[in-house]
Formats: structure tokens, C-alpha cells, sequence
């Protein structure tokens, strides 16, 4: 979600960082930059799996970041890296001395080292590159939103179901993260009464657009501001914020209504930079979205609203607002508090209780989970590839392996196994609502979700 | 050109390779594993009991005609039996629930440099029945875990089935330090958990008749 924060950017992290409103810049996932490297005479992790060889397609910002991420991890040899845009490839290449470095992802495809490959390009590019890497029988990570177009993300998914031998997984990554998973399963245990509410918003000043000397490449790196292809503000990075409502609310959305224009960066573009959107999910729940790139104040969060108590996480961290009729939970007496402006915020983090066990004051101590979204998706995408490679390999190597019926059936009870992830269909899902979204701010208008359009058949 | 069936010596021998083959068929019959069968490993710990389970169990059976197959027919008790049996089960495919506990349990079971557990049958005597009553064998085979192979007397009960399967099940109880696996005790919690020595391992194979081969049944 963050791949724009590495564009130019006119932002107030310097002013706002230590202020009491705590930091709120660049959206709920830490950047690849922000996360901690770790001591030199720290302990080495150990794996989570044996290894995966990996090649990143698409070293842009972000794809960099998985390239730095993956380098991190002691388990995800990067063995090969593409772009076409032979600069950002050499750059990328740094962070990976060893990988095979290559213009087209064909040729990274065909390099019988890779396992698995993370697919960093522009949205637009996914499908074909999703279905040359299934062909190929390379288990894939796709970032979100799958596609530009419901038809294509559906395509993709399709694509994902009839090979079963492939692991998918949809850069959805607060779906792998330990803090966002923790406060869903607090929302779940009902802590904060019923949900009524949900609100998301992502402030930044920033133009959105890049720049480069050669114009043909100038309009290749600006596709998120070709109308066409781009799949809006609420698209590219609203898709988290949607995806977790729902994912909280455990339901789909009946409706959503939208509204955008240009207000501030009026180069010429038709893709809109300030936008809001409302989900109308059942018994009457709202869902508001809103995205705007010319004030940064308050920058990016998410709220859920309950009868006994709000929710606000920002920055990976998360505090519960009380209402003071609300039952007494016991534990929160003892918790970390913060004050913003008049309201006292408890703070929520995960094994704050096992901290505590340990000796570790929890009034003081950092996340229990401190690397980024990022970190623990691709950890997940490791994890559950090696899982789903060595299910297939025993499988095949035990049984008559034509019989795909009861290979699926088995990968099935596999699937039981794995560690938190955005599953093909999850991200299907997401994508489907935020499009929808987008067609809404475009069209100004409301639009009804016929249940259908849910199905993958 | 003579036509070939004019020679009696190839009449002879045409004859003699149909002969070879039937009796080839009638004698062996070959059961390879087939999906649909369940591995669990029972045990215990100082904090709660634990399972961990599985579904690839590969091999065959090999059995000939004197293998009772047919359950309207009675077994005698001085049968005997020759088949040859031969298990493997990949160590990873094991999973408790638990990727922590899986780690652990695959570490002590030496998975890198043993991946599997196997397991060959030594000698399979069959308990007398009447007919209609299910079949059970006494059996004694070598069972390699680890690294380590121990001899293993079991009670298995088998079950034909439709479409030529036959449904092997039996259980076992080993201690893990006959295997020379030390009983796991995580580092987590103080090293307060203890794995208990003895598990209790039982499964549910199937098998399914495998065609002869192409080539001995033809020409």
C-alpha cells in the first residue's frame, strides 16, 4: 500500500514525529526503510521454513522493498530480480549481490531456480504476468489490487483455482500481521460491544506523480494518474482499509456510494485526488473511506466504532477509547494509557499480558511484533509456499499423481495448516470492492452490490 | 513367408509365455497406496495431551493367490502367508495445528537427515476366522524412525473394499527413546513442558489394486 510514500513528498513527519498525537504519517504499514535491522550480536532468528528461492518481478519503491525484506530473511534467497527499466533493476541488485538480474519477467520465469516469484509491477500488468507464472509452476505473491478491472482479478483468481498445485498470495498484508490480527480477534471477543461504525482516512500532501527525462518512461512510471488503467486513490491504497472493514465486520458490503475531483493537483489529470467513499454494509453499518493528496493533517488510520468503546490503529499500533457507561474489562486498569486532546486511549498490543510475565514493564515496552506488514506477509508467503511445495512434491511422490481430485482435496487439509494470509479469493474480493469504489467516485453515484459478483464460478 | 502359428515350435512357446503369464497374474497381486488413509500420532506432556496427524502413507502390498481376500470365505489357522509389504511416510507431512510444536517435533524426529518413516514386513500370520468375520493378522515387521530400526509387532485388521481397495488399519504403541529421540522439552516456559516417552501411533491405509502390467498380458 505504500509504494507511493517513496515519490517526492511534502509531508510533517519531522514536526509530528514525538508530538502526543504520536506518528502519522505513511499509512498502517512501517516502511521497509522504518523497520529495525537487526543487532550485529543478536541472536539469529530461526527460520520459519526451510528456504524458498524467490524472484521479485518489478523493482520499483516497493519491489525494493521486498528485495530488502526478503534479504533479511534466512530463508528467502533472492535468486533472481526483473524490471524493465534496467536502472531500477540495478539498484535492486545491490540488496541482492547474488540474484540473475533480467529486463522482461519472461526470462526470469524461465530461470529454473526460482520457486516463487512477488509481483511488484504497475496493477495493470498483474494478469499477464500471474498467468505466465502459474504456467511456469511458480508459486506467487501478487500485490493488491490484483487488477486494474473486476474482469481481470476474476480472471485471476479463476486462474489460481484450476492450479491447485500453485500457492497464491494477495499482498493484503495486514492479513499476516500479528498486531492487526490481534485487534480482530479483541473486536471479535466483543471488547468493544458491537461494531456500528467503521472510518478510514489517508491524508498526505503529495502529487502523486513521478518524474523522469525520457517522456515515453515519464508516462509508463505515471500509470496510477491514466484514468484508464489506474485504479483511483481508493483503488491502490484504500484496498487495505476496505478489505479490513470487511474482513472486522465479517460481512460484504450492499451498496457503496462515492465522490471525488481534482482539487489540488490540476496538472491535467482526470484521476481524482481527493476522494470519499461510503460502504453501506448490513443492518446499517457505514464504512467510510477517505483519501485526499493535498493535507496531510492527521494523516492515515482506522477507526471502529462499537457500543461500548472506539478503536483507533495507526502505525501498526492500536488504543481502545472506552465510553463510560461501557462494562469494566479488569485488565485495562493496568494497561499502558495515552491522552489524545481529552480522551485517554488504552493502549492494545499484542502478549502486552506475556510481556508483563516476562518482566518486561509493558507501561514502557515496544510492539511485541516489530518488523513491518510487509515483513510478516512475505514471512507467510515463505512459511506457506515451502508447505504448499512439500505437500505437493509428497503427494505426487506417495500417490498416482493424475489424480488432481484428490490432490485438491488434500492441499484443502494443507491449506488448514498454513499461517495467516490473503488468500486468491480474499484478495478477489477486496479488489471487486474497491473498484466498485472507484467506478462510484468516477460516475459520482451509488452502487448496489448484486451478490453475484462475490461468486467465482 | 510361413505363416508363424505353422511352426510348432513357436505354438509351443506362444503357450508357454501365456502359461507364465497367467500364473504370473494369479500369484501376484500388487496394492499401491492410494489417497483416503489417516497416519496420528498420539502422546502426552506435563501440560496436555497432544496429536499430530497425517494422510500420505505411500508403499504397497504384494500378496499371492493364497492370500485370503474373500470375506464369505473362512480363514484356517495353519495358513501362511508371504506377502511382502513396504511403508513410507514423509516426516514433514506430520502436522500437530501448530507450526511451534511442528518444528519441534520435526527437529527431534531428525526430519533433514531422516524425511521419512519407513516401515517392512517381516512375517504376517493370519488369526483363524469364520466367514463374514473381519480379518486380522498378527504381523512383525522393522520399523525405522529416525534413523533407528527397531523390530514392531502389531495387530492389523484388514478390510477389502469397493473398486479394489483394501483398507489396512492397526495401532502401536512405541516409546520415542527406543528411537533414540529424547521426548521434546521446549525451551519456551522454563523448560517446564515434558513430552511423555511413550506415543501412541495408529493408522488407516488404503490400498488399491494396481493392473499388471501392460506388457505381461499381451503379444
Amino acid at each position: 500500500m505504500n509504494r507511493i510514500d517513496k515519490a517526492p513528498d511534502v509531508n510533517r513527519r519531522a514536526f509530528l514525529k514525538g508530538s502526543s498525537i504520536m506518528m502519522m504519517m505513511g499509512g498502517i504499514a512501517i516502511k521497509a526503510a522504518d523497520e529495525k535491522a537487526p543487532a550485529a550480536d543478536a541472536p539469529a532468528k530461526k527460520p520459519s521454513s526451510p528456504p524458498v528461492k524467490c524472484g521479485v518481478i518489478g523493482c520499483g519503491p516497493w519491489g525494493r522493498d521486498v528485495v530488502q525484506i526478503l534479504g533479511r530473511m534466512p530463508n528467502a534467497p533472492v535468486v533472481a530480480i526483473s524490471d524493465l527499466y534496467s536502472v531500477f533493476a540495478k539498484r535492486a541488485a545491490q540488496e541482492a549481490p547474488n540474484a540473475k538480474t533480467y529486463i522482461g519477467y519472461q526470462e526470469l520465469l524461465k530461470n529454473p531456480d526460482v520457486e516463487a516469484v512477488i509481483i511488484a509491477t504497475p496493477t495493470h500488468t498483474h494478469k499477464e504476468i500471474v498467468a505466465a507464472a502459474i504456467a511456469a509452476g511458480k508459486h506467487i505473491y501478487c500485490e493488491a489490487p490484483l487488477a486494474h478491472t473486476v474482469a481481470e482479478a476474476r480472471e485471476i483468481a479463476l486462474l489460481s483455482r484450476k492450479n491447485p498445485k500453485i500457492y497464491f498470495q494477495t499482498g493484503l498484508q495486514m492479513r499476516s500481521d500479528p498486531e492487526v490480527i490481534n485487534i480482530k480477534n479483541f473486536v471479535e471477543a466483543g471488547a468493544m460491544g458491537r461494531t456500528i461504525r467503521a472510518q478510514s482516512q489517508y491524508n498526505k500532501k503529495q502529487s502523486w506523480r513521478r518524474s523522469s527525462s525520457d517522456s515515453e518512461r515519464e508516462k509508463m512510471l505515471n500509470w496510477r494518474l491514466d484514468k484508464q488503467i489506474s485504479p483511483g486513490l481508493v483503488g491502490e491504497i484504500g484496498i487495505h482499509s476496505i478489505d479490513q472493514a470487511a474482513w472486522f465486520l465479517r460481512s460484504r458490503p450492499v451498496a457503496v456510494t462515492g465522490f471525488g475531483d481534482v482539487v489540488h493537483w490540476k496538472d491535467g489529470r482526470e484521476v481524482p485526488d481527493s476522494i470519499q467513499v461510503v460502504f453501506e454494509f448490513p443492518g446499517g453499518v457505514l464504512a467510510s473511506y477517505s483519501a485526499m493528496l493535498g493535507n496531510s493533517f492527521d494523516g492515515s488510520y482506522d477507526m471502529f466504532y462499537g457500543t461500548d468503546a472506539a478503536i483507533m490503529m495507526r502505525d501498526r499500533k492500536s488504543w481502545m477509547f472506552k465510553e463510560v457507561d461501557s462494562p469494566l474489562l479488569g485488565w485495562e486498569v493496568y494497561a499502558r494509557k495515552e491522552t489524545f486532546h481529552k480522551e485517554t486511549g488504552i493502549v492494545l498490543a499484542a502478549n502486552a499480558t506475556k510481556q508483563a510475565s516476562h518482566g518486561d514493564n509493558p507501561l514502557t515496552s515496544a510492539l511485541t511484533h516489530d518488523s513491518s506488514s510487509l515483513f510478516y506477509a512475505l514471512e507467510a508467503f515463505i512459511t506457506n509456499a515451502y508447505m504448499h511445495k512439500s505437500a505437493v512434491e509428497d503427494f505426487e511422490a506417495s500417490f498416482d499423481s493424475a489424480d488432481t481430485a484428490a490432490l485438491a482435496e488434500y492441499l484443502v487439509d494443507i491449506n488448514k495448516n498454513k499461517v495467516q494470509h490473503a488468500t486468491v479469493e480474499q484478495g478477489y474480493e477486496a479488489n471487486l470492492m474497491a473498484l466498485k469504489a472507484n467506478e462510484a467516485v468516477l460516475q459520482r453515484k451509488r452502487i448496489e452490490f448484486d451478490p453475484n459478483w462475490f461468486t467465482l464460478s | 513367408m510361413k505363416p508363424i502359428f505353422r511352426s510348432p515350435r513357436l505354438i509351443l512357446a506362444t503357450v508357454a509365455a501365456l502359461f507364465a503369464t497367467v500364473v504370473i497374474a494369479e500369484t501376484s497381486l500388487r496394492y499401491v497406496a492410494t489417497p483416503g488413509s489417516k497416519m496420528k500420532i498420539e502422546g502426552t506432556s506435563t501440560i496436555h495431551d497432544w496429536t499430530v496427524e497425517g494422510s500420505i502413507i505411500a508403499g504397497y502390498v504384494e500378496v499371492d493367490s493364497s492370500f485370503p481376500l474373500d470375506p464369505s470365505k473362512e480363514t484356517p489357522a495353519d495358513l501362511k502367508l508371504t506377502p511382502k509389504v513396504e511403508v513410507s511416510i514423509p516426516v514433514r507431512s506430520l502436522k500437530s495445528g501448530k507450526s511451534t510444536m511442528d518444528s519441534v517435533m520435526h527437529g527431534a524426529m531428525k526430519q533433514e537427515e531422516h524425511p521419512k518413516i519407513e516401515y517392512r514386513l517381516l512375517e504376517m500370520k493370519p488369526r483363524a476366522r469364520t466367514a463374514g468375520a473381519p480379518f486380522v493378522f498378527d504381523t512383525t515387521g522393522t520399523l525405522k524412525v529416525a534413523g533407528v530400526t527397531r523390530t514392531n509387532n502389531m495387530e492389523v485388521t484388514m478390510t477389502p473394499m469397493a473398486a479394489n481397495k483394501i483398507k489396512w488399519v492397526g495401532s502401536s504403541a512405541i516409546k520415542m527413546t527406543d528411537f533414540g529421540i529424547q521426548p521434546p522439552a521446549p525451551k519456551i516456559a522454563l523448560g517446564a513442558i515434558k513430552t511423555g516417552d511413550e506415543v501412541k501411533v495408529s493408522f488407516e491405509w488404503v490400498t488399491a489394486q494396481k493392473a499388471a502390467p501392460a506388457t505381461a498380458t499381451t503379444n
